[in-house]
C-alpha cells in the first residue's frame, strides 16, 4: 500500500535525522487543513517536528507578510495565480521534489502548471483545487438551476448574493456574458451585467461564516460559493447544493511553497509531503476538504464523497477555467470598476 | 494658564510632554510618515523594481469621482451618527451626574462603560442576529404588536448607524458626564433660588459649562466613524460600501499602498479641517 | 420624584436597554446549540464545554487581558501628564501638538498597522508582544489625553495658586488639589485605554508573533472559516467577570465622583 510505505518512509527519514526537531512556521488561512489537530500531532510523533501556525486574511496580505517577515515562514499556502509574482520578487526557494515521496501523485497538469514551474524548478507543490461556482438553497428550488444566469432572475431579486471581491465579481460577469476570464475582451459588457446584478443582491459575503449564517437565517436562495465550503456547509446540515453552471466555473489552484528564507527547508518539504499525503486527505475530506490535487489521494476517496461525485466527475472537469496569474493593473482596474459599482448603490 | 518663562516651568514642562510624544512619535508619527512618504510613490518600491515620486495618487481622488462620492457619504455618516450619539447620550450624562446620587450613580457609570469592554465584532455580528429579517427584534415586535410587521433593517443604512451609534456611545455619555459631574452644585442652586428655570440652568448654565466635554465626545465619535469599515461591510450589505472600505480594499485587495495611503491622507486633512472650521463657531457658541 | 426626573431616568433605562441588546443576544446566543446563530433557541452548554477545551481561545484571552492593564497603565501615567502641561501652561507649538493627537484617531487603524509593521520592522523592534504593547499604548494615548483634558477644563486654576500662596510646594499641589480633582477624568481615561487594547485587532494582527495572539485577532482570523458560538461563550464570562471586578472597585472606591 502506498499510503503506509510512505509514512514508513517519511518515519525513516526522521529517524535518520534524528533529534533534528524543528518548529516548522506554516502561514495559511485558518482552518485550511495545515491546522488540524490530529494531523499535526500525528505529524509531530512520525518526524518530530512542532507546527506553529499563522493566519493571513487576504493573498495579498500573505504576500505582505513574506516580504516584511524574512525567516518568519517555513510552508506558506499559496493560490497559483499569486505564486509567479512571489517567485519574480524573489520570495520563493526551489523546492526538492525528489524528498517529497508524494510528489509521485500529482498529475502532470497540476505540477506543471507554468505558474509553479519557473526554469525547469518547482516553486509551489499543487495541494489543493476547487470551483467558485453557485450554491443554491434547496429549499427554494424544485429543480436545481443549469445556468448562471439564475443570478440576474428577477425570480430571486433580493435574495442572491456574490462575494465582495473584484475579481470574483469581474470573472462571474465573464462567465455570464460568455467571455473568458483570463482574457476579457469586454469589460463594458462585464460591467453592464454586474450592475444589472446589484439590485438582485441581498448582500455581499466576505467569509465562510457570513454565507453559512446568512444561509442558515434564510435570508439567501441563490449565492456564489467555494467547492469545499459547499460540501463543508452542506455536511453541517445546512439544505445547500452545489452547482456548476453550463457557462463554467472558476477553478483556482493552492499550492504549498517554501520561502527563500525559511531555517528549515528540510522540515518544510517533509511537512509538505504529509499534506499531499492520501491517508491525510481522506480523513480531512471527512471534515469537509476542498479537491487535493494528488490524483492518488483523490482516488483514494469513497464514492460518495462530494469530491469524487461532482469534482471527479469528468463533465465538470471539463467547465472548470483555471484562473491565470493577473498583473497589478488589470487587478486594479477590475477594483475601481468594482468599487464605481458599488458606490453607486 | 501660566506663560513658560523660567526655566524650571520649561524643564517641567518637557518632563510632563516627551513621555506621550515620544512614545508617539516612535509608534505613529515615524511610521505615518514613511506612509506619507509611500503616498507620493508610484509605485510600490520592490515589487516591480522601477518606482518615482508622484502626486498622482492625490490626482486619483480628484478624477474618479467614487472616491469623493464615498468620502462625502462617510462624512454624512459621521455627522449622523455623531448627532444621535448627542442627543441620546447628553441627557444620559445629565441624568446620572445631576439626578442620582450615591451609590447607584456608580453602579450605573460602569454599566454604561461595561458593553464598551465586548469584542467589536462578537457585537456586530449580535446586531446583525437583532435586526435581520425575522430576527429578534422583528419577532418581539410582532409577539408585542397585533399587526404583522416587517422591518428589514439588516443591510440597510439606518443598521450601519444603529451599530455606529451603539459602539460609540459611551465616549459621548462618558465624557459630558465628566464635565458635569465637575460643575458644582452650589451654582446650580444659587441659580434656581434667583428663580432661574430649569431649562434656562441648562441653556445657561449646565450646557456651557459642559460644552468642552461634550465636544471632545462628538469629536472622538465623528472622527473614528468617518473612516470606519467593519461595521458598513457587516451591517450594510450591498448598501455598506464607504469610504473607509475602499482604504481597507487598496491594502487588502490590491497591493497599492501609495493610493491606500493617499486615500487615508486626504481623510485626516478634510477632518482636520471640517475640526479646524467647526471650532470657531463653537468657541462662540460657549461665551 | 418630579415628573422631569422620572422621564430622565426611563430615558437612562432605555439607553441602557439600547447599550445592552447586544450584549445580552451574545450571552444568549452562546447558550444557543445551533453554530450558525439559528433561531429558534435551542439551550446547550456545548460551547461553554467546548471553549474550556480550548487552550488557543483561553490563552488568547488571558494574553488579551494582561496586555490590556499595561497598556492601561502605561497609557494613563504619560496620557495624564501630558494632559497637565497641555492644560497648565502656554508655550509656542501648543496648537500643533494638540492637533497631532488626531491622526491616531483619525487615519484608519488598518493603515497605522501597516506603517508599525513596516517601520518596527526596519528598526528592529519586529514583532511580539512588546511591539504590541508599544502600538496599543500609542493608541490609547489620545483618548487619555482628550478625556483628561476635557475633565481639566472644569478646573479653576486659582485653587492650585490659593493652595501654593498658603505655601504648598509645586508637587503637593499636584498630589493634593489638581490630582483628586482629575481623577475622575484619569480613571475614565484609563477605561478607554483598556477598551481601545481589549479589542484593538488590527495592530495586533500585524504585531504580534504567530502562536502569541490575542482574543480580537483569534476571533478576526476566525471569521473567514465562521466562528462558533465558543467565542460568544469566553466573551460572557469576560464581561461578566468585568462587572463583578468594576462592581468590587466601586464599592471600594469612590470614583463615580461626589466631591
Amino acid at each position: 500500500m502506498k499510503t503506509r510505505t510512505s509514512l514508513i518512509a517519511l518515519t525513516a527519514v526522521a529517524l535518520a535525522s534524528a533529534a533534528h526537531a524543528d518548529e516548522i512556521r506554516v502561514l495559511n488561512w485558518q482552518g485550511y487543513g495545515t491546522d488540524l489537530d490530529w494531523s499535526l500531532e500525528a505529524f509531530e510523533e512520525a518526524t518530530g517536528h512542532t507546527v506553529v501556525h499563522e493566519y493571513f486574511n487576504s493573498e495579498q496580505e500573505m504576500l505582505t507578510k513574506m516580504r516584511t517577515n524574512p525567516g518568519a515562514y517555513d510552508v506558506v499556502l499559496i493560490n497559483a495565480a499569486y505564486t509567479t509574482q512571489a517567485y519574480d520578487e524573489g520570495l520563493l526557494a526551489p523546492i526538492d521534489t525528489s524528498a517529497i515521496d508524494n510528489y509521485a501523485g500529482v498529475p502532470a497538469n497540476f505540477a506543471e502548471d507554468p505558474a509553479l514551474m519557473h526554469e525547469g524548478k518547482v516553486y509551489g507543490v499543487p495541494w489543493t483545487w476547487g470551483l467558485t461556482a453557485i450554491a443554491i438553497n434547496s429549499n427554494s428550488f424544485d429543480e436545481a438551476p443549469t445556468s448562471i444566469q439564475v443570478l440576474w432572475d428577477p425570480a430571486y431579486k433580493g435574495r442572491v448574493s456574490i462575494r465582495d471581491d473584484a475579481e470574483e465579481a469581474v470573472h462571474l460577469g465573464a462567465l455570464a456574458t460568455g467571455q473568458d476570464i483570463n482574457n476579457i475582451e469586454d469589460l463594458d459588457a462585464v460591467e453592464a451585467k454586474l450592475a444589472e446584478l446589484m439590485p438582485q443582491l441581498r448582500t455581499f459575503w466576505s467569509s465562510e461564516n457570513d454565507w453559512n449564517q446568512f444561509m442558515a437565517a434564510g435570508e439567501l436562495d441563490v449565492a456564489s460559493y467555494w467547492s469545499g465550503s459547499a460540501a463543508r456547509s452542506a455536511g453541517m446540515g445546512l439544505p445547500v447544493d452545489f452547482v456548476v453552471p453550463e457557462e463554467g466555473a472558476i477553478a483556482w489552484l493552492d499550492g504549498l511553497s517554501i520561502p527563500e528564507t525559511s531555517e528549515h527547508k528540510e522540515a518544510a518539504a517533509q511537512f509538505i509531503d504529509w499534506m499531499i499525503d492520501p491517508e491525510f486527505y481522506v480523513q480531512w475530506d471527512e471534515e469537509g476538504a476542498p479537491a487535493s490535487a494528488n490524483a492518488e489521494a483523490a482516488a483514494a476517496l469513497p464514492d460518495d464523497a462530494f469530491n469524487k461525485r461532482v469534482l471527479g466527475d469528468p463533465d465538470v472537469a471539463a467547465l472548470a477555467r483555471f484562473r491565470a496569474p493577473m498583473d497589478d493593473e488589470t487587478r486594479e482596474t477590475y477594483l475601481a470598476l468594482w468599487q464605481s459599482l458599488k458606490a453607486a448603490q | 494658564m501660566a506663560q513658560v518663562a523660567h526655566a524650571s516651568d520649561r524643564r517641567r514642562l518637557f518632563a510632563l510632554l516627551s513621555p506621550a510624544y515620544l512614545w508617539l512619535t516612535l509608534a505613529v508619527f515615524l511610521p505615518l510618515s514613511a506612509m506619507l512618504f509611500f503616498s507620493v510613490l508610484s509605485d510600490m518600491p520592490g515589487a516591480d523594481g522601477g518606482w518615482g515620486l508622484t502626486l498622482g495618487n492625490y490626482a486619483a481622488f480628484l478624477e474618479n469621482p467614487t472616491y469623493s462620492t464615498l468620502l462625502w457619504k462617510s462624512l454624512k455618516l459621521g455627522a449622523t451618527v455623531t448627532f444621535f450619539c448627542v442627543i441620546i447620550g447628553y441627557p444620559c450624562a445629565l441624568v446620572l451626574a445631576k439626578s442620582i446620587r450615591g451609590r447607584s450613580r456608580e453602579a450605573l457609570f460602569l454599566l454604561v462603560i461595561l458593553p464598551f469592554w465586548s469584542n467589536s465584532l462578537v457585537r456586530i455580528f449580535s446586531w446583525a442576529i437583532v435586526l435581520r429579517g425575522n430576527g429578534v427584534l422583528e419577532r418581539a415586535l410582532n409577539w408585542v404588536l397585533p399587526f404583522d410587521i416587517r422591518l428589514n433593517l439588516m443591510f440597510t443604512t439606518e443598521a450601519v448607524t444603529i451599530g455606529l451609534v451603539h459602539s460609540y456611545l459611551p465616549y459621548v455619555i462618558l465624557t459630558s458626564y465628566l464635565a458635569l459631574q465637575a460643575i458644582d452644585d452650589d451654582i446650580l442652586d444659587a441659580a434656581r433660588s434667583m428663580g432661574a428655570s430649569k431649562l434656562t440652568i441648562l441653556r445657561r448654565l449646565l450646557l456651557p459649562l459642559s460644552l468642552p466635554g461634550l465636544l471632545a465626545g462628538a469629536v472622538l465619535v465623528f472622527v473614528p466613524v468617518v473612516g470606519s469599515f467593519m461595521e458598513p461591510r457587516i451591517l450594510g450589505g450591498r448598501m455598506g460600501t464607504y469610504y473607509g472600505t475602499v482604504i481597507e480594499d487598496q491594502f487588502v485587495a490590491v497591493y497599492n499602498w501609495p493610493l491606500g495611503a493617499a486615500l487615508s491622507f486626504i481623510l485626516l486633512a478634510v477632518v482636520l479641517v471640517i475640526l479646524g472650521a467647526a471650532s470657531p463657531a463653537l468657541r462662540k457658541a460657549r461665551t | 420624584m418630579t415628573l422631569l426626573a422620572l422621564a430622565g431616568r426611563v430615558w437612562l433605562g432605555l439607553v441602557l436597554l439600547f447599550l445592552y441588546a447586544p450584549i445580552l443576544m451574545m450571552a444568549a446566543m452562546s447558550f444557543n446549540a445551533s453554530p450558525f446563530y439559528q433561531l429558534p433557541f435551542e439551550f446547550s452548554t456545548k460551547w461553554y464545554a467546548d471553549m474550556a477545551g480550548n487552550d488557543q481561545i483561553i490563552d488568547a484571552a488571558l494574553r488579551s487581558v494582561l496586555i490590556a492593564f499595561v497598556v492601561t497603565a502605561i497609557a494613563t501615567a504619560v496620557g495624564t501628564a501630558a494632559s497637565i502641561a497641555l492644560f497648565r501652561y502656554d508655550f509656542p507649538g501648543k496648537r500643533v501638538l494638540q492637533v497631532l493627537l488626531f491622526p491616531p484617531i483619525a487615519i484608519p487603524w488598518l493603515i497605522t498597522g501597516t506603517a508599525m509593521l513596516v517601520f518596527f520592522f526596519s528598526i528592529g523592534i519586529g514583532r511580539g508582544t512588546p511591539a504590541v504593547i508599544i502600538g496599543h499604548v500609542a493608541l490609547a494615548l489620545p483618548y487619555v489625553i482628550v478625556t483628561v483634558t476635557a475633565r481639566l477644563s472644569a478646573f479653576d486654576v486659582t485653587l492650585e495658586e490659593a493652595a501654593r500662596s498658603m505655601g504648598a510646594g509645586q508637587w503637593t499641589v499636584l498630589r493634593r488639589v489638581t490630582l483628586p480633582f482629575i481623577a475622575p477624568g484619569i480613571v475614565a481615561g484609563g477605561l478607554f485605554a483598556f477598551a481601545v487594547s481589549f479589542d484593538q485587532f488590527v495592530v495586533s494582527y500585524f504585531l504580534s508573533k504567530p502562536g502569541d495572539t490575542t482574543l480580537p485577532v483569534l476571533i478576526y482570523t476566525a471569521i473567514r472559516k465562521g466562528f462558533t458560538p465558543e467565542i460568544n461563550a469566553i466573551s460572557t464570562i469576560i464581561i461578566t467577570v468585568s462587572m463583578a471586578v468594576m462592581f468590587l472597585a466601586a464599592r471600594k472606591s469612590n470614583f463615580g465622583g461626589d466631591r
